[in-house]
């Protein structure tokens, strides 16, 4: 079996340009172009928040898919589960917007619909083999990778550094 | 009468039960896993029933099995069947048919079920609820035809999910609330304001500060209650909503030790060898203040439930406890969440409160203010997951306080 793969964060290379939210929201919409995008009503959701923490550092935050996740055991109707590829998905007919997903996830990052009353959260894009924030992401702070491939690229860079370093 | 051997033997077939189930296959693929439950219904989210009377949803909508984490592989439930007494010395369950179910590990997850209290005259009639059971719900829907009026006893969130699902079908609702405001178990009056105006909005009707002495009845069921300031509703539907009990009847000369309800220890079990507790009928710890705790809660039974189900199958994990408040939930287009400490009358805390239109928020701080303790957030309740995780792990909050006063807390704040 392929190693599942994750979301990885490179906050050192966010500049904020909230290209990722665009994209997310585009994913998320009725045509999938950004100027239907715009014009639907109520406007899609992006599902990637970029956070902003004093003095200049952005963070884009994404569901971490937790393993013992804490949203899809809190969930009191159901409607939380983990499928086969290891996502964990809201199933909006179920969901009764109760919202007791947002008082339990760690991460803040589901989002709530308020017209329809459902809670929505990162689906790592279904139809795409690479989620959109990632393909939109101009700097790499957005990594697509499994685990393994994650900690090799990390370990790679981090001796380019040393190496680096150490021809001063 | 026969006697059957199970592995592991769970008591009681709804949030901590199933959970713990499923955690125990996740971590045992082969150890055979029996559950006995006493209603009828095969286990289902005991929370969505109210759509059962709304009419919003059908019972079949409500199953766990197949649904978010619950996938039941191998786990055998025998509904409408009754635990009537443990005998531990014997290591098994003796069943209300006489049927005596031998175990390895067994877990007590029995629940509770709703108090009436005993001077309420009258409380016996067709027509008068506490809505716990699919079976209650189902009883109370086949009534709405022939009721114009419904009064709820007691200003609870179960009350309020009740009031709302016959409001939408038509009925007229009088909520009867002895406390000064609705919800005061999960807030102090000043911050429900934002509520009972929306519950108001609503089309709601509520009377605080009164309560029922007597239920009314003829052959057609109920047809009033009275209060205690003398006035007489008419009605054709009572739901009482004064919280519950736990059910521990049946371990009576047991050796189990029940106080309030079955005392578990950090790891789940109970003083008996064998035996483990967890959901609405255990009594644990709030982390917060150390203090011993019950609760009724759908997401702390099933995290109570797993951690027992990990510690039957061999895997010894502690318990963390929970607070005894942690509630979202939107009643009337009204977001709201309290969790932790929210009652802060007689205490010495260190409070922030913030209200703004639609929106209002209270921020309890040790009285050192070091430590979030607990908060109640009414309309905009973004990120409440980072407060919790703040309250529960007891984080020093000196570097983040303008950031949880000013509600802009983030998980950037914690990453560094
Ligand atoms: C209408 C309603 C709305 C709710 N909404 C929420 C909500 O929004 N959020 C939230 O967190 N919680 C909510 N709750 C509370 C939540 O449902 C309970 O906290 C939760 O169900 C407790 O789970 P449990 O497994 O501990 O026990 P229970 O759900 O009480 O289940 C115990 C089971 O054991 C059975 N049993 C008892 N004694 C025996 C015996 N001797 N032999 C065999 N079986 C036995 C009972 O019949 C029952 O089926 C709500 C409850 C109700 C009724
Ligand atoms: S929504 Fe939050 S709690 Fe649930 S899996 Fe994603 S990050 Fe974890
Ligand atoms: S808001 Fe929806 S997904 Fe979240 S806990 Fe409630 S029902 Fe489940």
């Amino acid at each position: 079996m392929s190693q599942p793969k994750e979301i990885f964060v490179r906050t050192d290379r966010c500049v904020g340009c909230r290209s990722c939210i665009n994209a997310c929201a585009v994913e998320h919409s009725e045509s999938k172009t950004l100027f239907g995008a715009v014009m639907q009503t109520p406007r899609p959701k992006s599902r990637v928040y970029v956070e902003w923490v004093a003095p200049d550092r952005k963070v884009p935050l994404v569901c971490r898919q937790c393993e013992e996740a804490p949203c899809m055991h809190a969930c009191i109707s159901g409607a939380i589960h983990r499928d086969d590829d290891g996502v964990v998905r809201t199933d909006s007919d179920k969901c009764i917007g109760c919202w007791t997903c947002v008082m339990v996830c760690p991460y803040g990052v589901i989002g709530r619909h308020l017209e329809e009353h459902k809670a929505y959260r990162c689906d790592r894009c279904p139809d795409r083999d690479v989620p959109a924030c990632v393909s939109a992401c101009p700097t790499g702070a957005l990594i697509y990778q499994s685990v393994p491939a994650y900690a090799k690229t990390v370990r790679q860079n981090a001796s380019h550094e040393l190496v680096k370093a150490e021809r001063g | 009468m026969g006697r059957e051997q199970s592995q592991y033997v769970i008591v009681g077939g709804s949030a901590a039960g199933m959970a713990a189930a499923q955690a125990i296959r996740e971590k045992d693929p082969t150890g055979t896993i029996t559950v006995i439950s006493e209603e009828p219904d095969a286990p289902y989210f005991r929370p969505l029933i109210p759509f059962l009377v709304s009419g919003k949803k059908q019972a079949h909508e409500m199953v766990l099995e197949g649904c978010g984490p619950y996938q039941a592989a191998g786990i055998t439930v025998n509904t409408g069947s009754r635990a009537a007494a443990l005998d531990a010395n014997n290591h098994c369950i003796v069943l209300e048919d006489g049927t005596r179910l031998g175990y390895k590990k067994i877990l007590l997850a029995t629940g509770s079920r709703p108090y009436v209290p005993p001077d309420i005259e009258g409380a016996d009639a067709t027509g008068v609820f506490a809505l716990r059971t699919l079976d209650d719900a189902r009883r109370m829907a086949a009534r709405i035809d022939q009721t114009e009026h419904a009064v709820m006893l007691g200003g609870g969130l179960l009350n309020l999910k009740a009031a709302f699902a016959l409001l939408e079908r038509g009925v007229k609702v009088t909520l009867v609330v002895y406390s000064p405001e609705v919800l005061s178990q999960l807030m102090d009056p000043e911050d429900a304001t934002l509520i009972r105006k929306a519950l108001d909005d609503a089309g709601l009707a509520i009377m605080t500060g009164v309560a029922a002495v007597g239920i009314q009845s003829d052959a057609t069921g109920v047809t009033g209650v009275v209060l205690n300031n003398g006035r007489e509703l008419a009605s054709q539907m009572v739901c009482i909503g004064k919280g519950v009990r736990p059910n521990v009847e049946f371990l009576a000369g047991s050796g189990i030790r029940v106080t309030e309800g079955i005392e578990a220890d950090r790891y789940t079990a109970t003083n008996l060898t064998g035996v483990y507790t967890a959901g609405d009928v255990a009594v644990t710890h709030d982390p917060v203040a150390g203090t011993p705790i019950m609760t009724a809660l759908w997401t702390n039974a099933v995290e109570m439930g797993r951690c027992a189900g990990q510690n039957m199958a061999g895997l010894k994990t502690a318990y963390c406890g929970t607070f005894g408040i942690l509630n979202a939930t939107q009643v009337a287009n009204e977001p709201f969440v309290a969790m932790g400490i929210v009652h802060t009358k007689d205490g010495d805390y260190e409070i922030h409160r913030k209200a703004a239109t639609g929106s209002y928020r209270k921020l309890v701080f040790d009285k050192n203010g070091d430590h979030l303790i607990g908060a109640v957030f009414v309309g905009d309740i973004t990120n409440a997951g980072l407060y919790r995780y703040v309250i529960r792990e007891k984080m020093a909050t000196a570097a983040i306080k303008r950031q949880i006063i000013e509600h802009t807390l983030h998980y950037g704040h914690f990453s560094f």
